[in-house]
């Protein structure tokens, strides 16, 4: 069977064929939830962002054109969602982000020894909460399969190079942080 | 070799955009260059603990609301596209006099004799052409929207997927396959119910009728079993004969569905 693709049924929901943004949903829902669950580690908040992304889609369906990838103009939409909302509810965020310093003050050396040392994954994701969020979200872009560096470089607004070139960054800043959460 | 540029190349290899021989010219590289090795492996190393990054799956309800918001969409656009035609029906019912009525039956009466007369006549249409592709096409969106929807946590979408199912003019063997696994597996009766029934559209196709026979000793619910007798029996299907005496021996059966059932056996024997 004919695959069509994610151009295509994006063009015919510009067109007014409303449905197929159903499919488009169905294939990218997962990637996208796991895009805004790496980037705040609250499932409820991302499904929330997913959600938000799918309703800005269709608001500015008329916007898009087919020349680049849907993919690109998605997780671009995705960035500028995740952006809003943070600048929205900076104040609240910024609380809730002292408590939980507050707590981990207090906790840290219990933590500690409860956290297993080699348990790499939640030492990755401690080491990943400690990325600047623009680290962050080229890392988490970069290791999605089907998405090449000339679509983040679209996605970021730089070029190609750039966007390897911020990755390499991103992912050596990773490596020094984890390995400063190991020596602790 | 500068070192952005290594960074960039090192980049390329770690998220697989190089091609097989642009791959063997890397690792040759860092064959030849102990020092950048030494950088790649450290980096390859937080590069392959990355995948240990995403764990949690969206939930049910991420899917409903989002299906909720793009229906009630699909609602508002397609009553702002039916007012015009409101208006039109009212202006139509104005109009509707016994006088224009005539009138309007003598111009399709002519319109009809002026088609017919030209059929023979007319050149391939280049616009036929283009209708049908775009008519295969439709199919094709239709039959992934019936794929998806089959896929459906909620049975009112299953079903919604196999009334889709009714307006395929050509359905394909993925489509017959979807069926019969909702068939086999959906956890709604209703649901199991409506693909019997949609199935019965494509009775002449060999995989739905073995399709069908091998269903019957998967259905545990009494009105699915009855359902599937029924068919059997106007289908005359012979083949059904030993499942269906599966059945019977199950212990669970109900009476008067073992009862049905070998009435069944003996109409199709």
């Amino acid at each position: 069977m004919h695959q069509l693709t994610d151009n295509v049924l994006m063009l015919k929901v510009k067109s007014g064929d409303l449905d197929k943004l159903g499919l488009l949903y169905e294939r990218h829902k997962k990637r996208l939830f796991g895009f805004f669950y790496n980037m705040n580690h609250n499932a409820s908040l991302s499904e929330d962002l997913v959600q938000n992304v799918f309703v800005r889609l269709l608001k500015y369906r008329h916007t898009f054109t087919g020349e680049g990838s849907f993919a690109a103009w998605m997780f671009r939409t995705a960035r500028n969602v995740n952006y809003d909302y943070y600048k929205k509810n900076k104040q609240e965020i910024h609380q809730k982000e002292l408590s939980s310093v507050a707590f981990k003050l207090e906790d840290e050396s219990g933590l500690n020894v409860k956290m297993n040392k080699n348990d790499e994954v939640a030492q990755l994701n401690q080491a990943m909460k400690h990325l600047s969020p623009e680290k962050r979200e080229v890392l988490i872009l970069s290791k999605y399969k089907g998405i090449k560096y000339s679509e983040i470089g679209q996605i970021l607004g730089c070029s190609e190079g750039a966007a390897k070139v911020k990755a390499h960054r991103a992912l050596n800043d990773l490596r020094n942080i984890f390995l400063q959460l190991e020596t602790k | 070799m500068e070192q952005e540029q290594f960074d960039i190349w090192m980049m390329e290899y770690v998220s697989d955009s190089l091609e097989e021989v642009e791959r063997k010219e890397f690792e040759d590289f860092l064959h030849e260059h102990p020092m950048y090795k030494e950088q790649f492996e450290k980096l390859n190393e937080t590069w392959g603990q990355l995948d240990g990054m995403y764990m949690a799956e969206p939930s049910e309800k991420m899917d409903d609301r989002f299906f909720t918001m793009l229906h009630s969409e699909i609602e508002k656009t397609e009553s702002t596209g039916r007012k015009p035609l409101s208006w039109l029906s009212s202006l139509a019912e104005i109009l509707w006099r016994p006088q224009v009525a005539y009138g309007m039956l003598l111009l399709v009466m002519g319109l009809s004799l002026g088609y017919f007369f030209n059929e023979g006549t007319a050149n391939p249409n280049p616009v036929n052409q283009t209708q049908m592709a775009s008519d295969s096409d439709t199919e094709n969106v239709r039959e992934q929207l019936v794929l998806t929807l089959l896929d459906q946590p909620s049975a009112n979408k299953r079903l919604q997927g196999i009334s889709e199912v009714n307006k395929i003019k050509k359905v394909d063997d993925k489509v017959i396959g979807a069926l019969l696994q909702t068939l086999n597996n959906d956890t709604n009766v209703n649901v199991r119910l409506a693909a019997i029934e949609s199935l019965t559209n494509y009775l002449e196709n060999p995989t739905v009728r073995e399709g069908l026979v091998q269903s019957i000793v998967k259905q545990d619910s009494p009105i699915v079993q009855v359902t599937l007798a029924n068919l059997m029996v106007a289908l005359q299907e012979k083949k059904s004969i030993e499942p269906f005496k599966t059945l019977i021996r199950s212990k669970e059966l109900d009476t008067s569905v073992k009862q049905k059932l070998e009435t069944s056996i003996k109409s199709i024997i």
